[in-house]
């Protein structure tokens, strides 16, 4: 099992850089972010939100630096997976399952028993809406939106220590929206749960996030604490 | 519109994956092709020899008209197998202001232009060019090749209307099979004979050419219901027909439950094949496999052992092979899961392998009864089922990393059988063509017996090492699983 000692720092950058065909897509040189940091990741399309994120998670090579998650790489063990929830497309969701079926599949992976997945169900019915518990559907048959939840729910089932969600609202009505946001603000409060957040949404991201990082063709132009005036600074920013 | 259909087809497919594969395969599959063609040109140049020798007194046309029939059953069946439906994406043009008739006839023309429509004519032009032309006269021979174009393209569309309505009922197939075998059954006894049939109609077409009419009919005809049954399904909701399904009673099953992590993993294999049109219209299909046996063991003439080893392959290991070399494309869909979860490969590929050799086991079962056939067919069938089991399915995992092409099983299968076609089978020619090299030394040195029961000695070795080959394989797949992801997130 990984190391149960607590970290200060949960993720750590060092001099990232992924590109594809001779064109660079992010270049982080150094980052860091702290345990029960919300962090939250802006950029305009293409700035490299979602190859930060796939290369957090292992799912894409770096083509230079690596990327620690407890002062281990990522690249080199698994163990990380234990304690990380992610949700970035439709691409994690195994489609021709019910909702039930994914959750007790993703509950059995990670050798959660069947009562932590019933209490999990209940805990998330407001969440759910009562559009994906016992409606007899497959995943690939929900609408958008619909998939979406099923995919955030799941990767909070296993009370991850370090959650990573790319554009968690998009797509959500707007009471979802707010049920989201105030969860992630209870786990940030109540668990200390260390969270990386993209959106295109400023009002979202900035209501959930106490770090906004804007990333604009690979590289990060702006690293600030969220105040009062951020919204606007953001805006502004993006406004060319 | 045409020009543009056509242009997006093209960049469709020279943009595709497949070529992007390796330098070496593309070379051997283009290798194979052209060995094929120049078989096939040798085979019309050269035939009238052959009946000639067979047949020695007739008229040499009359006789290879005699075939004509069988081929084109012959073609209807194995095109039913080996033949991927021309996949346009009509959920891209639908909303345009393109009429409907035009994409229609798109669909349609293009499927014309298919290797199976060609190759038989590698063999009818130059049969024509140089007997009928030659011995007959040039007006026979330009009306007995409109004549086979007609047929060709007849037996094109035919099979087009009969995999796209009945690719899900393997029942249908079966009584065509039936059909075949008893019509063949008939012929032998002299009951009927489909031979002087089949010769007696195409040798009075091609002499009496304003009779071609009726063929042309029939063309037009079955145009037509093509036509119509595609423009039946050509709306959006049929093409992605959210069609709400209950729920299967896969659902339900609790007893795979008490494996644990791996129960659950095997659970998974058995929904994703059973609940994916695609993956379960390739496993329903599969026992047909079973049934090569019946074409070759009766007749002695065919093949002798190394053709028996490659049948015993073939039987043990059809729904292997079909299961084996999608694994992972089959997961394309979810396959970032995968990865991103916290899931142990180990027991990822355990699942898979579970699968496979339940399949190898049921299959080696069902071919028993081919005993009936002499024993040494068993000692075959047990020595390739055991290479089957222990070896050729570790090698086919192992492979199995190399996938990079994205399958899209939820997709409605109406307009969509991407990867399913001759090239895939390709790809896994050695696989079957292995035990025969293992073989074949041992025949030319006479102990053929010794050479079969390396074959299954090899088996039972791999299968006593088969923890240390998992690793291999799983090994494999972690260095591969970038970029495995990242073919499969490029459509």
């Amino acid at each position: 099992m990984y190391n149960k000692k607590t970290y200060k720092i949960m993720i750590e950058v060092k001099s990232l850089a992924k590109g594809y065909n001779g064109t660079i897509v992010l270049n982080i040189p150094e980052l860091k972010i702290e345990k029960g940091e919300s962090f939250g990741l802006v950029g305009n399309n293409g700035a490299g939100k979602t190859t930060f994120f796939r290369l957090i998670l292992d799912l894409i090579k770096a083509n230079n630096g690596e990327i620690f998650s407890k002062e281990i790489d990522v690249k080199k063990t698994t163990d990380w997976k234990s304690y990380t929830g992610s949700y970035l497309d439709e691409g994690f969701l195994i489609d021709f399952l019910t909702p039930e079926e994914y959750f007790n599949f993703i509950a059995s992976v990670n050798k959660l028993s069947k009562g932590d997945v019933d209490k999990f169900m209940d805990q998330f019915s407001d969440f759910f809406n009562d559009e994906i518990i016992g409606k007899n559907k497959y995943i690939r048959d929900l609408s958008r939106g619909n998939k979406q939840k099923v995919g955030i729910a799941a990767s909070l089932m296993t009370e991850p220590e370090v959650l990573i969600l790319d554009e968690p609202f998009a797509s959500l009505d707007p009471t979802s929206q707010i049920r989201l946001k105030n969860l992630l603000k209870q786990l940030r409060e109540e668990k200390n749960l260390t969270m990386l957040i993209s959106s295109h949404d400023l009002n979202h991201v900035t209501e959930v996030c106490e770090r906004i990082v804007v990333l604009d063709k690979g590289n990060i132009i702006h690293d600030i604490k969220t105040q009062e005036d951020t919204l606007k600074e953001l805006e502004s920013y993006f406004a060319v | 519109m045409f020009k543009w259909f056509l242009s997006h087809q093209w960049k469709e497919l020279t943009r595709s994956n497949f070529w992007q594969k390796s330098l070496i395969i593309n070379i051997i599959i283009g290798f194979l092709l052209l060995i094929m063609f120049s078989y096939l040109i040798l085979l019309g140049l050269f035939i009238d020899e052959v009946l000639k020798e067979l047949y020695p007194e007739g008229d040499i046309f009359a006789i290879f008209n005699r075939g004509l029939l069988y081929y084109l059953g012959t073609d209807l069946f194995v095109r039913f197998f080996l033949y991927s439906l021309p996949v346009i994406n009509v959920e891209s043009y639908l909303h345009l202001p393109i009429k409907k008739s035009k994409i229609l006839s798109f669909i349609l023309l293009k499927s014309t232009l298919n290797i199976f429509n060609v190759l038989p004519l590698l063999v009818f032009i130059p049969f024509a060019l140089k007997i009928v032309l030659t011995d007959y006269s040039g007006e026979l021979a330009l009306w007995w090749m409109v004549l086979m174009i007609i047929i060709i393209l007849n037996n094109s569309f035919v099979l087009h209307y009969l995999k796209r309505r009945f690719i899900d009922k393997p029942i249908y197939l079966g009584i065509f099979a039936l059909l075949v075998v008893s019509t063949i059954i008939l012929d032998k006894f002299q009951i009927f004979s489909l031979s002087e049939f089949s010769s007696s109609i195409f040798t009075f077409l091609a002499y009496n050419p304003i009779y071609i009419i009726i063929p042309l009919i029939i063309l037009g005809a079955v145009y037509g219901i093509n036509r119509s049954y595609l423009k039946s399904r050509l709306t959006l909701e049929d093409v992605n027909a959210k069609k709400q399904k209950k729920v299967d009673s896969l659902s339900r099953v609790k007893y795979l439950d008490s494996f644990g992590e791996l129960g659950e993993m095997i659970l998974l294999e058995l929904k994703l094949v059973w609940r994916n049109k695609r993956s379960r219209s390739i496993i329903m299909m599969s026992p047909m496999f079973l049934l090569y046996g019946l074409l070759f063991y009766p007749n002695e003439d065919m093949g002798g052992l190394g053709f028996y080893i490659f049948v015993g392959i073939f039987m043990t290991g059809g729904i292997m092979f079909n299961y084996g070399q999608y694994m992972l494309s089959w997961e394309s869909n979810y396959f970032d899961g995968i990865i991103a979860n916290n899931i142990d490969f180990q027991k990822h590929f355990r699942a898979k392998y579970i699968m496979i050799i339940s399949t190898v086991i049921i299959s080696f079962i069902l071919t028993i009864p081919y005993v009936y056939f002499g024993v040494n067919i068993l000692m075959i069938n047990a020595a390739t089922f055991l290479f089957n089991l222990g070896f050729l399915s570790m090698l086919l995992m192992y492979f199995s990393s190399s996938s990079r092409k994205r399958m899209d099983m939820a997709k409605s299968s109406a307009f969509n059988y991407q990867g399913m076609g001759a090239s895939n089978w390709i790809m896994i020619l050695p696989f079957f063509l292995l035990p025969i090299f293992i073989w074949l030394p041992f025949n030319l040195l006479g102990v053929s017996e010794w050479g079969i029961a390396t074959i299954g000695f090899i088996g039972i070795l791999s299968l006593a090492f088969h923890k240390s080959l998992m690793k291999l394989v799983v090994k494999r797949f972690e260095e591969k699983k970038h970029l495995i992801a990242e073919g499969f997130r490029e459509s």
